[in-house]
C-alpha cells in the first residue's frame, strides 16, 4: 500500500467524520498498519492509529462529562484528555462543596476557577448572612421572655422556645408534632373543652388569620391551667400559607397584680368617702347620697327628712380633757347613733362635732321623734371622759322642688334655733 | 558538628531581617531544582525506593510543622480544611481541593493542582509527588493525633492536571 492510497483513505474517513459526527463508533482508522510493507509508512501509520483512538476516548469522556457522570475516566497517556481532567477535578470539587453546603458547611471557597469561584463564593457569603440572621433570630427566640411555638398549617409544633417549654414544663422531643389545640390551647379558662370546629387558635391557624387572645389559657404537661395572653400570626412559603408563630405569655402575675389593684382601688375610694375617725360616711359621700335622694323623693314624689345635730358644749371636752378624749366622744357617739337609725337611714360626719342623718320614707314628726330618740339615748349614756354630753338637733323634710342647699339650710337654721334656745333640744324647720 | 540534626521552625530564620529586599518568596523553579537534585543524588547513593521513603518522611514533618506553626488547629474539621485551603493558596503553594469526604471514616479524596512539585512536568510512568503525600499526611496526623495514610493516585507527571491524593486515617 503506498503512501498516497493511504492518505485517500485516511481523507476519505476525515471527510465523512466531518459530515456526520463522530457518533457511537467514533473514527476508525482506515488502514490496518500490519499491511502497510514500509516500514517508516507502518510506524507512521501505528501513531495515526493511535491518536485515532485518543480522539475516540476523548470524545466519549467529554460526552460523558457533558451528561453529568464524573465516575468516568481516561487513560493517563492521552495528550487529548488533559485539560478534560482538570474540568473534571473541577467538576468533582464543586460536587463536594455543594454537598458540603447542603450539610451546613458555609466555611468552603472555591479558588481559580474562574465564574464559578465568583458565583459560588457569592452564593457562600450570602448564605453566611442569611445564618448569621438565623443566629441572631435563635438568640431573640432564647432570650425572648415570652413563649414561642412555630406550627405547620396544620397546626403540629415544629419549633418551641425555651420560653414555651419552661412555662409548660414539656421537653421538646415531647411536644415535636403534637397538635397545639390538642394537647395546649384546648379549653376555656372555665375548663370547657372546645368543641371540634371550635378552637379559635385552630381556625386562625388553619385558615391563616390573626388571632389575639388576651385571657386565654395553657394547658400545661402537669394538666395545670395557666392563664396566657396569646398571639398567632401566619406565615407563608412561596405565597402558600405554611402555618403560623405563636407567642403567648403567662399572665398569672398579670392578673394578680390586677387584681391587687382593684383591692387597692376599693380600699382607697372607700377612704375617700369615709370618715377617718370614725368610720362612718364622710360629707363627700353625704353629698352624692342627699342628690341622689333628693332627686328620687322629687321623681316618686316620696318622703325625706333630715336631721343636722352638734355637740354642745364640745370645745370644753377637747379643753379639759384633751383631743384625745375628744376623739373619742366622736367616736362613741357615732357608734350610739349607728345603733338607734334604720339601716336605711344615712349618717355621716358633717364636720367638727357635726353630724347629719338623712331618713328617707320618715316625714316630719317621724323626724322629730327620731330625733328625740337619739337625743335622749345620747343624754342618758356615760361617756368615760367627760362623762355626761348633750346634742343640739334641727330636722326638716323634703319639700317639692328643694335643693340640697335648701334643705340643709333649713336644718342648719333649725340648728342654730336650737342652739339659740338653751342646747339639748329639737328644732324643726 | 552533630550526628543527628533534629529540625526546629526557628531554624528557618527570620526572613525579614534576612532577606530585607528579595523578601521571603523564591521561585518555584530553584524549589524544583533542590528537590530534584536531591532525588538525584539520594538515589544514587542510597537507592529509588529508599530516597522516596525519604522525601516521604521529609514531608511528614513539614507537614506537621506547618500544621503547629501555620494552622489553626483549634478549629472544627471543615474550618480547618477550610484554612488550610486558603493558606496553601497564600503560601502559593497549591490549590487544593477536596473531592470526596467521609468524616466517619476520615476518608477523603483530594487534589493538588498548580503543586510546587510536579505541575507543568513532562510525562513520566510514575507519579513524583512523595513529598506532599508526606506533606499532607504530616498536616492530618498533626490535627486528628491519629496516623494516616496518604497515597498520590494521579499525578501531572503521569498525565493528569492535577495530584489527586486518597487519605485515609490508619486503622489502629
Amino acid at each position: 500500500m503506498d503512501s498516497h492510497l493511504i492518505l485517500e483513505k485516511i481523507d476519505s474517513c476525515l471527510k465523512d467524520a466531518k459530515k456526520h459526527g463522530l457518533q457511537k463508533k467514533g473514527l476508525t482508522f482506515p488502514i490496518d498498519p500490519a499491511l502497510v510493507e514500509d516500514d517508516e509508512l507502518r510506524d507512521i501509520c501505528s501513531r495515526l492509529a493511535s491518536f485515532f483512538d485518543m480522539l475516540n476516548e476523548a470524545f466519549h469522556y467529554s460526552e460523558q462529562l457533558a451528561q453529568g457522570n464524573l465516575q468516568v475516566n481516561a487513560s493517563r497517556a492521552n495528550i487529548f484528555t488533559m485539560s478534560l481532567k482538570g474540568l473534571h477535578a473541577s467538576l468533582t470539587h464543586l460536587t463536594w462543596q455543594v454537598n458540603q453546603v447542603a450539610k451546613g458547611d458555609l466555611n468552603q471557597q472555591v479558588y481559580f476557577l474562574g465564574e464559578f469561584s465568583n458565583s459560588f463564593n457569592d452564593m457562600i457569603d450570602s448564605l453566611r448572612e442569611k445564618q448569621i440572621l438565623e443566629q441572631k433570630l435563635k438568640i431573640i427566640t432564647d432570650v425572648l421572655g415570652e413563649g414561642l411555638f412555630l406550627v405547620d398549617s396544620d397546626g403540629k409544633i415544629i419549633f418551641s422556645n425555651p420560653e414555651a417549654l419552661k412555662l409548660l414544663g414539656y421537653t421538646f422531643n415531647e411536644i415535636e408534632g403534637a397538635l397545639i389545640h390538642i394537647g395546649i390551647f384546648k379549653q376555656l379558662p372555665d375548663g370547657t373543652i372546645f368543641q371540634p370546629g371550635e378552637n379559635p387558635l385552630c381556625n386562625a391557624i388553619q385558615i391563616g388569620n390573626d388571632y389575639n387572645e388576651s385571657n386565654g389559657v395553657f394547658t400545661c404537661k402537669s394538666g395545670f391551667m395557666i392563664p396566657v395572653m396569646v398571639s398567632s400570626r401566619p406565615v407563608y412559603k412561596n405565597d402558600t400559607l405554611d402555618g403560623a408563630v405563636i407567642t403567648f405569655r403567662d399572665i398569672t402575675e398579670q392578673k394578680k397584680n390586677l387584681e391587687t389593684l382593684e383591692t387597692i382601688n376599693r380600699l382607697l375610694e372607700k377612704q375617700a368617702l369615709t370618715d377617718a375617725l370614725t368610720g362612718i360616711h364622710n360629707r363627700m359621700k353625704f353629698d352624692k347620697i342627699l342628690t341622689s335622694e333628693i332627686q328620687r323623693a322629687q321623681r316618686n314624689n316620696s318622703i325625706l327628712s333630715l336631721i343636722i345635730f352638734d355637740i354642745d358644749h364640745f370645745k370644753q371636752v377637747n379643753d379639759t380633757y384633751g383631743h384625745s378624749a375628744g376623739d373619742n366622744v366622736l367616736i362613741r357617739l357615732t357608734r350610739l347613733i349607728t345603733c338607734n337609725i334604720r339601716v336605711i337611714d344615712f349618717f355621716a360626719r358633717w364636720g367638727g362635732e357635726e353630724f347629719v342623718v338623712l331618713s328617707p320614707g320618715t316625714g316630719l314628726d317621724g323626724v322629730i321623734q327620731l330625733a328625740e330618740k337619739l337625743r335622749g339615748k345620747v343624754e342618758g349614756y356615760n361617756f368615760k371622759e367627760p362623762g355626761k354630753i348633750t346634742l343640739s338637733f334641727g330636722v326638716t323634710t323634703f319639700h317639692d322642688g328643694d335643693t340640697d342647699t335648701v334643705l340643709i339650710n333649713r336644718a342648719d337654721n333649725a340648728l342654730y334655733r336650737a342652739k339659740e334656745s338653751g342646747r339639748n333640744q329639737v328644732q324643726y324647720n | 558538628m552533630k550526628d543527628v540534626y533534629n529540625f526546629n521552625w526557628d531554624d528557618l530564620g527570620d526572613l525579614s531581617e534576612g532577606r530585607p529586599n528579595l523578601g521571603g518568596e523564591t521561585s518555584v523553579l530553584v524549589y524544583r531544582l533542590m528537590q530534584f537534585t536531591f532525588k538525584d543524588i539520594f538515589s544514587k547513593e542510597l537507592g529509588k525506593k529508599k530516597t522516596l521513603e525519604l522525601f516521604v518522611k521529609a514531608g511528614n514533618i513539614a507537614g506537621k510543622e506547618f500544621c503547629i506553626n501555620i494552622l489553626d488547629t483549634s478549629l472544627q474539621f471543615n474550618d480547618f480544611i477550610a484554612d488550610l485551603k486558603e493558606k496553601l493558596v497564600a503560601l502559593k503553594i497549591g490549590i487544593l481541593r477536596i473531592e470526596k469526604s467521609d468524616d466517619e471514616k476520615r476518608q477523603y479524596t483530594m487534589t493538588v493542582s498548580e503543586d510546587l512539585d510536579c505541575s507543568g512536568l513532562p510525562i513520566f510512568d510514575e507519579s513524583v509527588c512523595d513529598y506532599d503525600e508526606g506533606f499532607i499526611a504530616g498536616i492530618f496526623e498533626e490535627y486528628t493525633g491519629e496516623k494516616y495514610n496518604v497515597n498520590e493516585v494521579d499525578c501531572w507527571a503521569t498525565g493528569d492536571r492535577t495530584c489527586r491524593f486518597e487519605v485515609k486515617q490508619v486503622e489502629n
